[in-house]
């Protein structure tokens, strides 16, 4: 109990330290930074719900993202950037990542796990395919990408942040209630083991869809998100190195932390941002993904659990001992 | 109908070469139980490193040998390295191969570059001929016998070897088969070598097939590898054998339309099949309800 009360006023502080953190930096490279974590962080929790609550691996997890980015990029260009517009492009955003998500799920999670890595790495590429091609060039401006306006009181640096950063917010409570609901239970035994919630009587593909669902509306919805941050959307969003990306930001905040990815996104965003600031005098740090997945390969080999993993096992095993060594001295 | 003939050679051959990349990523899986996501990195290395050979040394045979043994000796080290502690670990494998396959993709940029490398093919196989109103190139034809060939040969190896009916074994029941005696272990290693091998084997042919190589083409070739095993039914030597001709032969016709739409329809055609038969044509069952 003092533990969860302890754990809610970080959070709070943290919330309140990104809520005044714009008046105090003078810089705008710092809030430039920040605006891309806040929807990547989403897009992240977002992830882990798939990953680390449910277990299974989608390597196309930025068909989603892209979905998203596109609907409000496409939907902002069409209707003059009006705040109806913007409105309409994220309700599309939700309704096409539901019916998208209902497909692949149809499709891949029938069958054993292994199939949908492999799947949703598959159809994520017909969407890269398409956001690119020449005869959707009207509608997407084909591989050049889409330069987008929002409306007139989501066009100051300020609002751009503190609209992100109330996106965060919100979907980490949700998805933090959902993850806790008895839904989220399920799929966490689910993940711990199979075979016998199956036997209880729990339907895997039910639930697994449902978590995909969950997973792929964030998702779409931080695509929105991004799209309006960077005022700019083009086939990079659908591409595999964004799931990829995204995949990273989850394993090294923490798979089944939640809030792992949020730290996760900080830290690969930060670096990427660095590294490309310091390819100018170190120019072999222009091929920095091999150091990402060099990174990758540690984490997963040596630190599964992520860094929030890490600090949650650690801090399980010294109130075990205490909570043991009291218990032991009240018997004496 | 010259041009429909055309495309079908085109289609048959790519099928040839998509299958021996799909080949290996099957009998790792029906072994090991490992969707190997470095497999189109392994096959990159194959097609770098005959392409860099062949340019440097014009011996055809030695770049094509040293495609095929660096990568299976690559997959040697994954399997070793890697692999083998985290082998109950489902996800943790997948993780892992996607990690190493990121990072052969951007090795091959170090010395080659983002861009193409063009890749010649050998002049005592730089011939074509017109057969009535159909186009034959001899290349194609190379390709074509080298895939009927590594087919019959991994049937007679999984068929009628001892180490065949051990892996066959491996794949129904791996703990009898260690009970039995017989090192598992070692002939995880062995597979996984065969696979590598073959993927590397594949990319050597690839550079010389597409004229040149590129870092991307080991990701768009795996998911070509993904496409058919899945089609096939992953596990299945025979359904990749059927899927790579099919989905070689759909990538054809629609590339010869539309050009950069043959995934699209690729996934149509695993889409469908799946529906209809949610394991893939050979594969067996294990639909979850």
């Amino acid at each position: 109990m003092k533990g969860r009360l302890v754990k809610r006023i970080g959070l709070l502080l943290i919330v309140l330290l990104l809520v005044v953190f714009p008046h105090m930096s003078g810089g705008s490279g710092n809030l430039s930074l920040l605006e891309q974590v806040f929807p990547f962080a989403v897009f992240a929790m977002s992830y882990d719900v798939l990953i680390g609550f449910t277990g299974i691996v989608s390597f196309g997890h930025a068909m989603f993202f892209g979905l998203g980015a596109y609907a409000v990029s496409v939907c902002l260009n069409q209707g003059n950037s009006t705040t109806g517009s913007l409105i309409l492009g994220f309700a599309i955003s939700l309704g096409a990542s539901l019916v998208l998500s209902i497909l692949v799920a149809m499709l891949s999670l029938r069958i054993r796990d292994t199939y949908f890595a492999m799947i949703t790495l598959a159809v994520g590429q017909t969407l890269f395919v398409l956001a690119g091609s020449q005869s959707l060039r009207d509608v997407t401006n084909a591989g050049d990408g889409l330069t987008i306006l929002t409306p007139d009181w989501l066009t100051s640096d300020a609002s751009i942040y503190y609209f992100a950063l109330a996106f965060l917010v919100v979907s980490a409570v949700v998805l933090a209630r959902f993850v806790k609901s008895p839904v989220g239970q399920v799929l966490k035994g689910m993940r711990e083991n199979e075979s016998r919630m199956q036997a209880i009587g729990f339907s895997l593909f039910r639930f697994k869809t449902m978590a995909f669902l969950v997973s792929g509306v964030f998702a779409a919805l931080a695509g929105g998100v991004y799209a309006v941050v960077q005022m700019f959307v083009s086939t990079d969003v659908f591409s595999v190195s964004t799931s990829l990306n995204v995949l990273l930001m989850t394993i090294i905040g923490g798979v089944g932390t939640l809030y792992g990815g949020v730290l996760g996104a900080f830290i690969i965003l930060f670096a990427q941002t660095e590294f490309g600031n310091l390819a100018g005098t170190y120019p072999f740090l222009n091929h920095y993904m091999i150091i990402f997945g060099l990174l990758y390969i540690v984490v997963v080999k040596f630190m599964p659990r992520g860094i929030l993993g890490y600090f949650y096992t650690r801090r399980g095993r010294t109130t075990w001992k205490k909570s043991f060594a009291t218990s032991n001295k009240s018997t004496m | 109908m010259s041009v429909f003939a055309t495309l079908l050679m085109n289609g048959i051959a790519n099928g040839a070469l998509y299958f021996l990349l799909a080949a290996g990523l099957t009998l790792i899986f029906g072994l090991m139980r490992v969707v190997n996501f470095a497999h189109g990195g392994l096959f990159l290395w194959g097609a770098y490193i005959s392409t860099f050979l062949f340019t440097s040394t014009h011996n055809f045979l030695l770049s094509i040998l040293m495609g095929v043994v660096v990568s299976a000796v690559l997959g040697l080290v994954i399997e070793k390295l890697l692999l083998s502690n985290v082998s109950h670990n489902g996800n943790a494998q997948i993780l892992m191969t996607m990690g190493v396959m990121l990072v052969l993709q951007e090795l091959v940029k170090l010395p080659f570059g983002q861009d193409e490398v063009s890749s010649d093919v050998p002049a005592f196989l730089n011939q074509s001929w017109v057969v009535g109103h159909v186009v034959l190139i001899q290349y194609q034809i190379f390709t074509i016998v080298l895939g009927l060939l590594v087919f019959a040969a991994l049937l007679l190896l999984l068929f009628k070897t001892r180490v065949g009916m051990v892996i066959r074994a491996g794949v129904v029941n791996p703990e009898l088969v260690l009970a039995r005696g017989i090192a598992i272990k070692t002939m995880f290693s062995l597979v996984f070598a065969i696979g590598a091998g073959l993927a590397g084997f594949a990319g050597a042919l690839s550079g010389p097939y597409f004229g040149a190589v590129t870092p991307d083409m080991g990701m768009n070739l795996q998911l070509d590898a993904f496409i058919i095993v899945v089609v096939g039914g992953i596990g299945s030597l025979t359904g990749s054998f059927v899927g790579s001709f099919v989905i070689g032969i759909v990538t054809a016709f629609v590339s010869y339309q539309f050009p950069s739409y043959a995934v699209l329809v690729d996934v149509g055609v695993m889409a469908v099949v799946l529906l209809i038969r949610p394991n893939g044509l050979f594969g067996k069952q294990e639909v979850t309800s």
